[in-house]
């Protein structure tokens, strides 16, 4: 299983690479805390979708295994798994705990 | 230099269904125009080619769909052109339409439209170019008795395509649909003959569609000129 660590580097790539197709005025701060979804997200719906896609990918390739963060259960959750880096980390790591 | 081999050279173009029909005619066109062809279909491959890659699923089925795209991603990370042409058809009275039958035509017809573009469109949006082309049907607009079903998943096939393209615009991504007409295949093959002949004196050109009328508008729509052209349908033979 991927550590924390791995994840957390993971989205942030994710995130970077993002920042990469923007405008320099456009730069999302990439950080822990970046929020990526609500009323005071730092990404627009198109970035989110593109975010949730390259970590989809990433940790895919690199545990193995195909993961799908938007399930019905990801949609369902009270604290919704997209709220920041952190919240994200913390359900891919739950995702990868869980047999296959 | 030929028109087609500047469009196909060295793209690679996923088509769903193409063991047979306008999938088979669309994958050899293209084979024969310096493209790769990438094809999925339920049964053994039709076609020997050097470069066309065969994969056999069920495209309405999810996990399907995603297995195959994670083998694809194997050999290539590229995909330039995806084709949704894979359908089924059962002509019946909406009242005695099998369930079965009628499930079916969703699943492959939209459901497998659906999840194919999903993953291609992933795959499309790296490169920040692509074009998503969905086969529909004159059915749509002429409304026949007998195709109220398959009618309902075309119609439903093209708004998918018109979503889809505001959703993937930003990535230099089209989708469009080419909504045929009659074309000598095996579906065709399995409608009345009368019924067929009926349909097609009522078209303002009273012909069955050519391979090639199809081809031309397949061109226009993956050139790379046809950038300004998304969520458009575009019939032939004058149905509107």
């Amino acid at each position: 299983m991927l550590d924390k660590e791995v994840v957390q580097k993971i989205i942030l790539q994710s995130l970077r690479n993002l920042n990469d197709e923007r405008d320099l005025g456009e730069q999302i701060a990439v950080s822990l805390g970046t929020r990526l979804f609500g009323i005071d997200a730092d990404l627009d719906s198109l970035s989110l979708v593109s975010l949730i896609v390259d970590v989809e990918d990433a940790i895919s390739n690199q545990a193995g295994l195909v993961i799908s963060l938007t399930d019905d259960r990801a949609m369902s959750q009270i604290n919704s798994p997209f709220n920041d880096v952190k919240a994200l980390t913390e359900y891919i790591q739950l995702l990868l705990s869980e047999p296959v | 230099m030929n028109p087609a081999l500047e469009i196909y050279y060295e793209k690679v173009v996923l088509i769903t269904g193409s063991r047979r029909g306008v999938g088979r005619l669309i994958a050899e066109y293209i084979l024969h125009n310096g493209g790769k062809v990438i094809g999925f279909a339920r049964g053994e491959a039709t076609i020997n080619h050097p470069n066309y890659k065969h994969y056999q699923l069920d495209i309405g089925s999810s996990s399907s769909v995603l297995e195959c795209f994670a083998e694809l991603k194997k050999s290539t990370d590229r995909l330039h052109i995806l084709i949704n042409n894979a359908a089924v058809l059962t002509s019946q009275y909406a009242m005695i339409m099998p369930p079965a039958s009628a499930q079916a035509m969703f699943n492959t017809n939209l459901m497998g439209a659906f999840l194919v573009s999903r993953e291609a469109s992933k795959l499309m949006r790296k490169a920040r170019w692509g074009r998503i082309i969905n086969i529909g049907s004159m059915a749509v607009s002429l409304e026949p008795i007998g195709d109220s079903v398959y009618a309902a998943t075309k119609a439903g096939l093209a708004k998918l395509a018109n979503v889809m393209a505001k959703e993937l615009a930003p990535v230099n991504i089209t989708c469009n649909t080419l909504s045929i007409t009659a074309i000598k295949t095996d579906m065709l093959a399995q409608l009345p003959q009368n019924k067929i002949s009926s349909v097609i004196a009522g078209l303002p050109i009273p012909r069955y569609a050519e391979p090639d009328d199809i081809f031309n508008i397949i061109d226009f729509l993956s050139s790379v000129r046809s950038s300004y052209i998304t969520a458009q349908t575009i019939y032939m033979g004058g149905v509107n």
